[in-house]
């Protein structure tokens, strides 16, 4: 957010007279080119399996990027809007990936309720955590989510219920019923990652996000002004391991299987917090950017896996010092620049873009 | 004389020093009235604990006669009772409208709803920007609502602070300090726009102020502290005649 300065206007450049009308009428045809074009992305998105050449494996590798993006969303949430740092948001894959998996295995549920199952136990289990982990402040809190990611990895190694490193087989995936495979399951995680992106549009567009983002930039303000801390991080807390667990679930039957050698790597909860911080944790592009980038990067380099994390850390890097908020920043600052060529109206908040 | 927030008796130490020491005073319903005293007097701390940011070690405050030592600092809008910061304390990323808007939060209802923007969460949303502007227009920001608050001159952002503040639709705004730091033009404008406040939306004021122009032409009624204790209280005319208040506070040219 601080790359924002350059394409501010200042005061003196504001048009004269009221002109709040027209103003806030160039904003809303902006918002909604906005959410046009977000939803002209998730059609072309749904094109995907019957476009020619598309196989199998490339569905599943598709889905696998659309699962990064809602587990990047979740530890968006909390990163960018709330200002909190996670890394043991990989705790709560797992919470979501065992909870569908142990539900699918021994009551045969349904991939829809394994899903909602998933999302709610890890939101659930996030208001708890949320309750500790609020009262840490800083770089003590991220120490304390690390601490969870450990936790549950050593349960998932350890409980037999969850069968450690043996792991969980699952059967076909059923939707509704009706039995589905690679393409079907992408297009049920489509519809998740659209689920969870209408979520956090309605939350960050709302009172809720201003609370939000109230106690992040001025919480003293905030607080004088009736916004409850406790509530409302707490709140944000389970919104964002409910998210992240969505994902968790997801990723337990994209490959028909959970183990405990997957679950127990805390690896998911650094990459989760790259992914975001590279593609811009409050911007709404952010996590679809970042997810995107964590996936493909060791896709492309399968056969040099420790050039994919050094690339990662480099990328990582170059992103902190040039866009410090993001690649989805950086993109938006040529729109902002022309939308202020237009209309020159001032900026809305960069969590909008 | 209906007493609308009051304290007895407050005192807070912070480690050996002693930063209030058996304050009391009465901000009287209707009124505006001003808490001076020289710099280290105890002011804001005694600010922070009428607006419950700060715990006392002693004593308590009462609020139309009852007590609320218990309250936290975000519960005092449920009462009614909004502050200001004497250091902006604003959203410098967010623009004018977002941060009054924020100063409404106590309006927005159901969490829950808004997150769902039910027709309920829609037409109150709409309300609120109704009002947001409505503010907006009587402290003169209508053609800031949509710059970035960090874009702002600093008389600008005082207002907005101020703005913030009077979106809760309380009855009692502390104001502190409002106009420390703004020029002669900016202090007459804010001066006004306090007696409006006042006057026109029926509001109590306790204000913290060091420029004594404002605090004597504003105010009904005037405390004094001094090294964490009362000093004096009385109408402008009196402390502006005080012997002590001249000798700790005011200095020779103030003697009418």
């Amino acid at each position: 957010m601080t790359a924002m300065t350059a394409t501010t206007t200042t005061p003196q450049e504001k048009t004269a007279g009221k002109g709040n009308g027209a103003l806030s009428a160039m904003k809303a045809k902006f918002e909604r080119f906005n959410r046009i074009a977000f939803a002209a992305l998730f059609a072309l998105a749904a094109l995907f399996p019957v476009m020619p050449g598309v196989e199998g494996w490339m569905a599943s590798q598709a889905s696998l990027v659309l699962i990064y993006i809602i587990a990047a969303q979740g530890v968006g949430l909390l990163v960018g809007y709330v200002g909190l740092v996670t890394v043991g948001h990989g705790g709560f894959l797992a919470i979501g990936a065992y909870t569908s998996a142990l539900l699918t295995k021994h009551f045969g549920v349904d991939l829809s309720v394994g899903i909602v199952a998933g999302g709610a136990m890890a939101g659930l289990i996030g208001v708890g955590l949320g309750v500790i982990f609020l009262r840490l402040s800083g770089a003590f809190m991220a120490i304390g989510t690390l601490g969870f990611a450990f936790f549950i990895g050593t349960v998932v190694n350890n409980v037999p219920l969850f069968e450690g490193r043996t792991g969980i087989n699952l059967p076909a995936n059923h939707i509704f019923g009706v039995k589905i495979g690679d393409f079907g399951f992408y297009l049920v995680t489509l519809a998740c990652l659209a689920l969870t992106t209408l979520l956090i549009y309605c939350i960050v567009r709302s009172g809720v996000g201003r609370a939000l983002m109230a106690l992040r930039d001025a919480e003293k303000a905030a607080e004088s002004s009736g916004v409850n801390r406790v509530f409302y991080r707490t709140l944000a807390f389970s919104i964002s391991a409910a998210i992240t667990g969505v994902a968790g679930a997801l990723n337990g039957h994209v490959v028909n299987y959970v183990s405990s050698e997957v679950y127990a790597d805390i690896w998911y909860s650094v990459d989760f917090l790259v992914a975001c911080v590279v593609g811009g944790s409050a911007m709404l592009m952010g996590p679809f950017i970042g997810g995107a980038f964590i996936v493909m990067v060791p896709f492309f380099f399968e056969r040099l896996a420790d050039f994919a994390y050094i690339l990662k850390g480099v990328v990582l890097i170059v992103v902190l010092l040039l866009a410090p908020a993001g690649v989805a920043d950086l993109l938006a600052r040529p729109i902002r620049m022309l939308r202020r060529r237009l209309f020159g109206g001032a900026e809305e908040n960069a969590s909008k873009g | 004389m209906n007493s609308h927030l009051r304290c007895e008796n407050i005192t807070v130490r912070f480690g050996g020093v002693v930063a209030c020491d058996k304050v009391s005073m009465d901000v009287e319903e209707g009124k505006i009235i001003g808490l001076i005293g020289p710099n280290g007097a105890g002011k804001t701390t005694l600010f922070n604990v009428l607006s419950r940011f700060q715990e006392q070690d002693a004593g308590s405050v009462y609020f139309r006669d009852r007590a609320v030592d218990a309250k936290r600092a975000h519960e005092m809008i449920g009462l009614g009772v909004a502050r200001t910061f004497q250091n902006i304390n604003l959203f410098g990323e967010q623009t004018t409208l977002a941060n009054i808007l924020i100063g409404a939060h106590r309006l927005i209802g159901n969490p829950f709803a808004n997150i769902l923007w039910t027709p309920k969460a829609r037409r109150n949303e709409r309300e609120l920007n109704r009002r947001a502007i409505e503010i907006a227009e009587m402290l003169h920001l209508e053609n800031e609502l949509d710059t970035l608050v960090k874009n702002l001159p600093y008389g600008y952002r005082k207002r907005v602070e101020m703005a913030r503040a009077l979106a809760a639709n309380p009855e009692m705004v502390l104001l502190d300090e409002p106009v420390a730091g703004c020029n002669d033009e900016e202090t007459a404008e804010l001066k006004e726009i306090v007696r409006q406040v006042n006057r026109d939306l029926g509001i109590t004021i306790l204000l913290v102020e060091h420029d004594m122009s404002m605090v004597m032409s504003v105010c009904d009624y005037i405390y004094v502290i001094n090294f964490g204790a009362n000093l004096a209280s009385g109408t402008p005319a009196e402390i502006q005649k005080h012997p002590d208040v001249i000798g700790a506070y005011l200095g020779e040219e103030y003697r009418a």
